[in-house]
């Protein structure tokens, strides 16, 4: 970020007014995600007013009883959960397509996102609950089973140090497709039925389901640290664009930025995976979106990514919530409707290159 | 005078077929090398050596008197820039974005690029005359627009030395000559060149020296006037009498008028 600031000083390359526009946007997207939060959090079966739920933020306290359960206990953490997983899903969409040098490359798409559905079933059916230095074992394997599935894809879908769009996508399907049923297998395999295959079905749907305190905090956590990774990978992958020898000879370990990008992906993935299990494409399209508006540079990404993924998947899922009310929608299911086509263009627009 | 880079016996092979085969060779500052030979004779290999991105199999590759091996590629990178034939670039970056790139092997871990960045990355676009198309997504540029921008991220390393893979590849007679006219232009600046060339029309007048690779036999070097005399090319090419390319046959009508 340090760069932004110093290229609108010296204002040699880029000039004065991308930089600004780029403030502009940034601030444009934070301003909307507080909007949203504000809207999404009073919405619900129970209307909690905006005006009443910020007085008594600052203390002076008009909720009822009630009402205070509601916002600390059920929308909330929903909201949180929202805005976390949509972030998560978001920059890991955009550090995999860096990686892949493949615009088409998504946590659901690619596997990895299966994979950690995967690990985290192997948790819930397999093994007693336990925890880890804070972390529960599901957490943890979630991490692992996506970390485990990008590998394989990674090492499937390369060909002569590329990444086509052909291998990319039959590598993902196949490695995601296993995975899936594998979860089904390990359903299957569970004796005492219940809980766990209701988990694994919201998983499978793509279903933000209602987070505790305590999970929210691991899967803050989490993300933080992806969060906090990505930020020097991000100019790292603009040279990685030029194409892994190039960057080579630039100076650019490419292997460390390889493991780094993919551990990184693999957390961003698991925490998603956690709260709110296969929701598709939300990874593929935020980073497609402000690729039109900011260009291709990571550096601008990065962050505009991360708030426009959580802003997105709030909407999402808010809607998805109430649409429908009194039941409710799984958000995978909203993100496949509105994703899924969005694909489908994408995938028509770089035919060229599937060619190739 | 220490050479800016030196190969010091070496071989190169790639799963057992011999490419290079104990070299011995040095590029001095202030030169302009064509390097020529037939398809598979190792010449962007020799330049991937220099590079540092290929590590010699045998021998050793110095850099201002120290071995390649033992320095890293951020710093092989200050002093020597690579251009590659091909570069294939997924997003559409712009022209500016692409060459900044070249400033990677000075950014530190965190940072970005500072004013000495910029102003070296302005620099290079204007000696390439690239300035223009900053704005222009690479992508979407001509191929001869397309291999300045490449020259131009090159040059933003401030090498020492630049090394061209086929700089004239894909270029239409007038953008060849511009190419030449901008290789002039650099050995102003004091950068030594070393270019994979395969059209040897253009290599008289602009370069300083010819290194004649084959696949058999030892690199031959020497001036122009005298590496591209027919029966040197002949033998290195294996061009047998009837299929001699037409540029030989004018250099050999013209060695018979005026003998």
């Amino acid at each position: 970020m340090t760069g932004e600031v110093t290229s609108s000083r010296a204002g040699t390359v880029h000039g004065r007014g991308q930089d600004h526009r780029h403030r502009w946007l940034l601030g444009i997207l934070a301003a909307l995600l507080v909007v949203a939060v504000l809207i999404a959090t009073g919405m619900g079966a129970v209307h909690v007013p905006v005006l009443a739920m910020m007085r008594s933020m600052t203390g002076s306290g008009s909720l009822s009883a009630d009402q205070r359960i509601i916002l600390f206990n059920i929308r909330l953490p929903r909201v949180l959960a929202a805005l976390l997983v949509g972030s998560a899903l978001s920059v890991s969409g955009l550090l995999f397509q860096g990686l892949f040098r493949n615009p088409l490359a998504d946590p659901y798409i690619i596997g990895s996102s299966g994979g950690a559905v995967c690990g985290a079933s192997i948790g819930v059916f397999l093994l007693p609950p336990l925890s880890i230095a804070g972390f529960s074992t599901t957490a943890l394997l979630a991490f692992a089973g996506a970390l485990g599935s990008i590998t394989l894809v990674y090492w499937l879908a390369r060909v002569d140090g590329r990444t086509p769009v052909v291998t990319l996508l039959l590598a993902g399907f196949a490695v995601s497709t296993m995975l899936s049923y594998s979860s089904y297998f390990l359903e299957v395999l569970d004796r005492d039925f219940g809980t766990g295959m209701r988990v694994l079905a919201s998983w499978l749907h793509g279903t933000i389901a209602q987070p505790t305190w305590p999970q929210l905090s691991i899967v803050t956590v989490m993300f933080a640290v992806g969060l906090a990774g990505s930020v020097p990978l991000a100019r790292k992958l603009n040279t990685l664009a030029l194409g892994e020898e190039y960057a080579t000879h630039l100076g650019l370990s490419v292997q460390q930025i390889r493991i780094a990008v993919i551990v990184i992906g693999s957390i961003l993935t698991a925490a998603a995976v956690a709260l709110g299990g296969l929701i598709s494409f939300t990874g593929l399209i935020i980073p497609h979106m402000l690729r039109i508006v900011v260009g291709p540079d990571h550096v601008r990404l990065l962050p505009a990514t991360a708030l426009a993924g959580a802003l997105f998947l709030l909407v999402a899922d808010t809607v998805a919530r109430t649409a429908i009310a009194p039941a409710e929608l799984p958000v995978g299911v909203l993100t496949a409707f509105i994703g899924g086509p969005f694909f489908l263009y994408l995938l028509r627009k770089s035919k060229h290159e599937v060619m190739s | 005078m220490t050479p800016l880079v030196e190969f010091q016996c070496v071989s190169f092979a790639y799963e057992n077929r011999n490419v290079i085969r104990d070299l011995d060779a040095a590029i001095f500052a202030h030169e302009c090398i064509a390097l020529v030979g037939p398809n598979g004779a190792g010449k962007t290999t020799l330049l991937r050596l220099a590079s540092g991105t290929l590590t010699p199999a045998r021998g050793k590759v110095m850099l201002k008197s120290r071995a390649l091996d033992g320095l890293k590629q951020r710093e092989i990178a200050r002093s020597v820039a690579f251009v590659p034939q091909n570069v294939e670039v997924p997003f559409s970056f712009t022209v500016g974005q692409f060459v900044e790139q070249g400033r990677t092997p000075f950014l530190k871990m965190f940072g970005g690029l500072c004013g000495a960045d910029y102003e070296a990355v302005r620099r290079a676009m204007e000696l390439t005359d690239t300035w223009s198309l900053r704005g222009r997504v690479f992508n979407q540029l001509s191929g001869g627009e397309r291999q300045r921008v490449k020259i131009a991220l090159g040059l933003a390393q401030e090498p020492r030395l630049l090394l061209l893979d086929e700089p004239m590849q894909h270029l239409d007679i007038g953008r060849q000559f511009e190419m030449i006219d901008l290789i002039d232009t650099l050995r102003g600046e004091g950068i030594a060149i070393v270019a994979s060339m395969h059209d040897l029309a253009l290599i008289e007048g602009t370069f300083s020296s010819v290194w004649l690779m084959s696949p058999d036999a030892p690199m031959q070097q020497g001036p122009p006037a005298r590496m591209l005399r027919p029966e040197i090319i002949e033998d290195a090419f294996r061009c047998l009498p009837r299929h001699r390319p037409r540029l030989l046959e004018h250099a050999r009508g013209r060695m018979e008028r005026a003998l």
